[in-house]
């Protein structure tokens, strides 16, 4: 586990630190009175409930807190966040469809400069995480730094930013820790030394496998620098890595997109994201490209790109199970999913987004403007105490049945529609289910069932029927996936007209 | 300049309250002041009578000139009303708003006068004797030539006003043949004889050319400047003929214009022929036959002043709480219950509305809304036609009837501003008449209303008269515009030297259309056009139907000709295909007549949406994304399976026809 030439490095405590014991952190913020008197209820979230008779523990809850308070604390206690999302903007140059807070660096990384500037920006985001209210019981299940490209963050820079958010939040031992890397930016004894401070997942941006692909993208590595890089992860023995590649690149033709999608599978990645190109505002490629048009492929060549993702992927035993991702049996990203399930998710940085309290809220994108937010945000005066976008109201719960529509059908679970009506109302989930019943009957939405496999529409009853009677509704795999857009935006349609 | 310099700035808040002022019920009531030894004598506020102080003050008949103002668009109608305004006293500088003949906000943003306006003034000329001029206004526009006509008839003479620098137009044309028809005394103006540009001798000659008028003693004045205004005054009095005295005579009065105040209800504008008119009197309308009080009686000076009596030659306005215009249309001939006139004043027609279209509320909301405002339009508006009409594309609005594509803007402005309504106007189309199997003569205005083809014996649709009036270097141009619009060449008159007048007699429908947009842009703005109405002619007429994945487009169905429904219906289709959003199936689109397709396109099949992921957890621009994609689609309408946005609808009846 350990690597000799790393272990000058501060380790990371609280992953060297931990046992993997059931012993339980207890927030160790007072102002969150409510959560230090329900210290119990974390377990229930960890499944490591109480060995107490069901209903002798019924009744004792019974008898602490009328039903209707206890209803509201299981709430309550579904939307404490164990995730953390953050932003290490850094990358040697940005890629010319990239429109996320980036903060170039030039190539040479190592450069005093450079180092100073992400130090600078480690002790930033340190800071917003110390001045976060902790609003979990429960330690953090997945943490996941995205970029920009966080693999050029040295790993002792690492090691400190993991250590503030265990002090402040605690991690979970076996939490999912997933670090963005690009080619280019690190090595196999690198990466071991991430893996020394408890990162457990690579996500690495390789986008193609075509040389002039990665050219015309402004990518900041060649081809030779990919193979090697996979070559690293594979000698990290890291246990589970995922590879993005990305559709619809200038240029590309199917024979190009196989390719890639072959050497995709042939790297042997434990989970593959498929990105379709979006021709972002503001980007170099807006300024050359228009969407759908010469030399970008046209709608119904990116269609059928997508379409032999879906079917390669499948083929080579991954599962599709986000319009753009697909996994091997037990690595789905575990981070991912968490906003799939709209579940609250804390966020650090850059142009981070967090979603606590019932509130989504996005950092500035800028950094002088960040700088300033953090300084506003972790002064003792703060209006926000602790909890950003606290000065908003918290998401309607029209807003929130919106959200679930449009992430959960995303997913190949999809949207449970039992569940879905017993928090939004019998008559939002009937007209749902009316605004997909067209596009079930064109085998672009599926019906959900418990213990067998997703249907079409039958003979059997209406089609009504048949969707209300399924336990949910998810898009079908390709057709429903890539006109998710067009079904969701119906049903947003039919829900926004209960007012 | 000098004399309007302190109004001429004025912001429309003021523009708006001296209009509300004036139309305010402000009477000036005021016992005749006997002044005039005689009086006895007289009979009760005759010749020598003061009103309001003077504002009114009764003279013989032999001294009262009725005349009218007949000018093109910006040759300065107004501005010499208002100068005439000014320099009678009738009105005082502080209270002059620029164009005081133009009342409401869309006539004056377009410069054109809509609802009439008259003015008395009180003139003494260079002998010392005192005159009653009035000035009848004129609508300035082809849909409101009856009322131009109506207004004529009420008077003796017309100032002809030309611009210096621009010439004899089409739309001076066809008034002054008007005028003269009504045995008028037309008196030329040249106006903007100050401008740099203006050009005296050649406007001179093309008045005399192309109208026959003796331009010895032309007027040349500058309106702007106030030039030449006393002139004017001098030439009215000499040159315009005194009104008959025929005081004796059972009581005939024209009316030229009526309009409906909510107060008083209907307020006519009215030309003494005949005898006369006192407050009390109980009158009957010859032609509807309705009877009513007189509970008002008055002149505008230009302020409403009460009378007790009008006699012959007098121009004044009543009130007799009359519900709506259309009990007081003009045209109309007043004369009183118990003193009945033998005949009626020629000239009454009941005005046809000739162009139709559907107005419908964007928010469907606001429906009953619309209703509201029609009714109450149409109280002030014999012209306005409408009932209600549903379309599966619109939602439920109204199909209007209006004289004109003009009036028909004019309607739909008022609605829009008065009203505060959110429209959608479909293309304009004309009144058709179908002669069905069994004899039956029906007016269509709606495609669907139209019989099946073997139920029809003939299909009729209006004819104009269209004169343009262009620069000679345009005329192959506008040959060329008006026989591609089927129009049939009629004549061809040399104005002047570099002046063209072209006749053509041509479908009213194709004129509806963006005939005047093409007409400007292919004569690079210089040619003016005007149209009069000359019956229907049968043609070979077809009903053009769209249907969109099998379904009939009922709001896209048109009449047309059957030469034109080839190109049109390959233009509908394509536009459609341009226009709908591709689904996710196969749509054919058709243009049809009966069951046979003449020209069809295919929207291919779409397969896919952006697929972005939600990056870091930010949600929120895809949702915003997806609710405005939602939107979108609460606005489209479903068409069977196809969900087509209205813009498409709207951008196809509004194809035009190059």
């Amino acid at each position: 586990m350990q690597v000799a030439q790393h272990s000058m490095l501060k380790p990371s405590s609280w992953f060297r630190s931990l046992q993997p014991t059931t012993k339980l952190c207890t927030p160790s913020v007072s102002n969150l009175d409510r959560g230090s008197k329900r210290g119990g209820r974390g377990l229930v979230t960890l499944g490591r409930q109480p060995e107490v008779p069901a209903a002798n523990h019924l009744s004792n809850l019974t008898l602490e807190c009328p039903p209707s308070t206890l209803q509201q604390q299981q709430q309550q206690q579904q939307q404490q966040p164990t995730s953390a999302y953050l932003h290490l903007p850094f990358c040697k140059r940005k890629c010319f469809y990239c429109d996320f807070p980036v903060e170039a660096v030039g190539m040479k990384t190592e450069a005093q400069r450079v180092q100073q500037r992400m130090q600078d920006y480690v002790k930033l985001l340190c800071k917003e995480i110390k001045a976060m209210q902790p609003l979990n019981d429960a330690p953090l299940k997945t943490v996941y730094f995205g970029g920009g490209t966080p693999s050029l963050v040295p790993p002792d820079l690492m090691a400190r930013i993991l250590d503030t958010l265990h002090h402040h939040l605690r991690i979970e031992p076996q939490a999912e820790v997933t670090l963005e890397a690009d080619p280019g930016t690190f090595d196999a004894p690198r990466l071991r030394a991430y893996m020394d401070l408890g990162i457990n997942r690579i996500s690495m941006g390789v986008q193609s496998f075509d040389e002039g692909l990665l050219k015309a993208c402004g990518r900041p590595h060649d081809l030779r620098e990919v193979y090697r890089a996979i070559e690293a992860v594979h000698a990290s023995t890291i246990p589970s890595w995922s590879l993005d590649i990305i559709s619809g690149l200038p240029r590309l033709s199917m024979d190009s997109w196989r390719h890639t999608l072959q050497e995709a599978i042939h790297a042997q990645p434990s989970h593959v994201s498929v990105y379709d190109l979006q021709v972002e505002e503001g980007t170099p490629f807006a300024r050359w490209f228009s969407p759908g048009s010469a030399p970008l492929p046209d709608d119904d060549n990116t269609a059928t790109m997508y379409a032999a993702a879906s079917a390669t992927l499948q083929d080579a035993g991954y599962e599709h199970y986000e319009v753009s991702n697909y996994a091997r049996p037990g690595h789905r990203s575990q981070h991912n999913q968490v906003y799939w399930r709209c579940l609250p998710c804390y966020g650090f940085g850059l142009g981070a987004a967090s979603y606590v309290e019932g509130r989504r809220f996005s950092r500035p994108a800028s950094m002088p403007k960040y700088k300033q937010w953090v300084e506003d945000f972790a002064s003792p005066d703060s209006k926000s105490r602790g909890v950003p976008g606290l000065s908003q109201p918290p998401d309607s719960q029209e807003e929130r049945m919106l959200d679930a529509v449009m992430l959960r059908l995303r997913t190949a679970d999809g949207l449970d529609m039992r569940s879905f009506a017993s928090e939004y109302g019998a008559d939002a989930a009937r007209r749902a289910l009316t605004a997909l019943e067209p596009h079930f009957q064109d085998g672009l939405v599926l019906a959900v069932h418990e213990g067998r496999a997703p249907t079409g529409p039958t003979n059997l009853g209406s089609l009504h029927d048949q969707l209300v009677n399924a336990r949910g509704v998810r898009l079908a795999d390709p057709d429903g996936f890539l006109l998710s857009n067009h079904i969701i935006s119906d049903v947003f349609a039919a829900l926004s007209a209960l007012e | 300049m000098a004399l309007l310099g302190a109004h001429c700035g004025a912001n429309s808040s003021s523009l708006r309250n001296l209009a509300t002022k004036r139309s305010a019920p402000q009477l000036c009531r005021a016992a005749p002041a006997p002044t005039v030894p005689n009086e006895t004598a007289l009979p009760a506020g005759g010749p020598g009578a003061k009103y309001a102080a003077g504002q009114c003050t009764k003279v013989p008949v032999k001294n009262i000139r009725n005349f009218s103002i007949i000018a093109h668009i910006d040759h300065g109608k107004s501005t010499l009303a208002d100068q005439l305004l000014l320099k009678t006293n009738t009105v005082a500088e502080r209270d002059m708003v620029e164009q005081f003949m133009d009342s409401n906000d869309i006539e004056r943003e377009r410069g054109i006068t809509i609802k009439l306006n008259s003015a008395r003034m009180r003139y003494t000329d260079s002998q010392g004797e005192l005159y009653a001029l009035n000035l009848i206004d004129t609508p300035g526009h082809v849909d409101f030539a009856y009322e131009v006509s109506r207004s004529l008839a009420a008077c003796e003479g017309a100032l002809l006003v030309v611009d210096a620098s621009q010439g004899v137009e089409a739309q001076t044309l066809a008034n002054v043949w008007l005028a003269l028809e009504n045995d008028l005394e037309v008196i030329p103006v040249l106006n903007k004889i100050d401008l740099p540009g203006a050009d005296p001798d050649r406007v001179i000659s093309e008045i005399e050319d192309i109208i026959g008028l003796d331009c010895t003693d032309i007027l040349k004045v500058s309106a702007k400047v106030g030039l030449g205004i006393d002139d004017v005054l001098e030439a009215i009095v000499k040159r315009v003929p005194p009104p008959k005295n025929t005081v004796d005579k059972p009581l005939r009065a024209l009316i030229y214009d009526s309009y409906y105040d909510a107060y008083r209800g209907v307020i006519c504008q009215f030309r003494v022929v005949d005898g006369s008119v006192s407050r009390g009197d109980r009158i009957l309308m010859m032609n509807t036959g309705k009877e009513h009080i007189v509970d008002e009686i008055g002149v505008l000076a230009p302020n409403k002043v009460t009378v007790d009596t009008l006699y012959c030659g007098e121009v004044g306005y009543m009130a007799a709480q009359i519900k709506s215009v259309k009990d007081a249309r003009v045209g109309d001939t007043i004369t009183l219950s118990k003193n009945q006139a033998q005949e009626p004043l020629p000239g009454y027609v009941e005005v046809q509305p000739m162009v139709y279209c559907g107005l419908f509320p964007t928010d469907s909301n606001q429906y009953q809304d619309l209703r509201v405002a029609l009714d109450k339009l149409q109280l002030n508006d014999a012209a306005l036609r409408f009932e209600p009409e549903i379309s599966t594309a619109m939602g439920f609005g109204f199909r209007c009837g209006f004289l004109g594509l003009l009036h028909m803007e004019i309607v739909q402005e008022r609605l829009e501003r008065e009203y505060n309504l959110q429209l959608i106007t479909t293309a304009p189309t004309v009144i058709y008449k179908c002669v069905t199997a069994d004899g039956q003569e029906l007016m269509i205005n709606s495609p669907a209303d139209l019989p099946e083809p073997q139920k029809r014996r003939s299909m009729a649709e209006p004819y104009v008269r269209l004169e343009m009036v262009t620069p000679t270097d345009y005329v192959g141009n506008l040959i060329e515009l008006a026989t591609s619009r089927r129009g049939e060449y009629q004549e061809m008159r040399y104005l002047t030297e570099n002046r063209t007048t072209l006749v053509f007699d041509i479908p009213l429908a194709e004129v509806v259309t963006d005939y005047f947009d093409v007409l400007k842009s292919r004569s690079k703005g210089y040619a003016s056009m005007e149209y009069q109405m000359i019956g229907f002619r049968e043609n070979d007429l077809v009903k053009l139907e769209i249907k969109i994945n099998g379904e009939p487009a009922d709001a896209l169905s048109v009449i047309t000709h059957r030469d034109n429904s080839y190109k049109l219906g390959k233009q509908l289709v394509s536009k459609l295909k341009e226009l709908i959003p591709r689904q996710m199936f196969k749509v054919p689109i058709q243009a049809c007549i009966g069951v046979k397709v003449i020209a069809s396109e295919q929207i291919a099949p779409y397969r896919k949406d952006v697929t972005a992921k939600c990056y870091g957890g930010d949600i929120s621009r895809k949702k915003k994304l997806l609710s405005k994609q939602a939107e979108g689609k609460k606005r489209m309408k479903a068409l069977g399976r196809v969900e087509v946005p209205q813009e498409a609808f709207m951008a196809v009846l509004n194809l035009d026809n190059d």
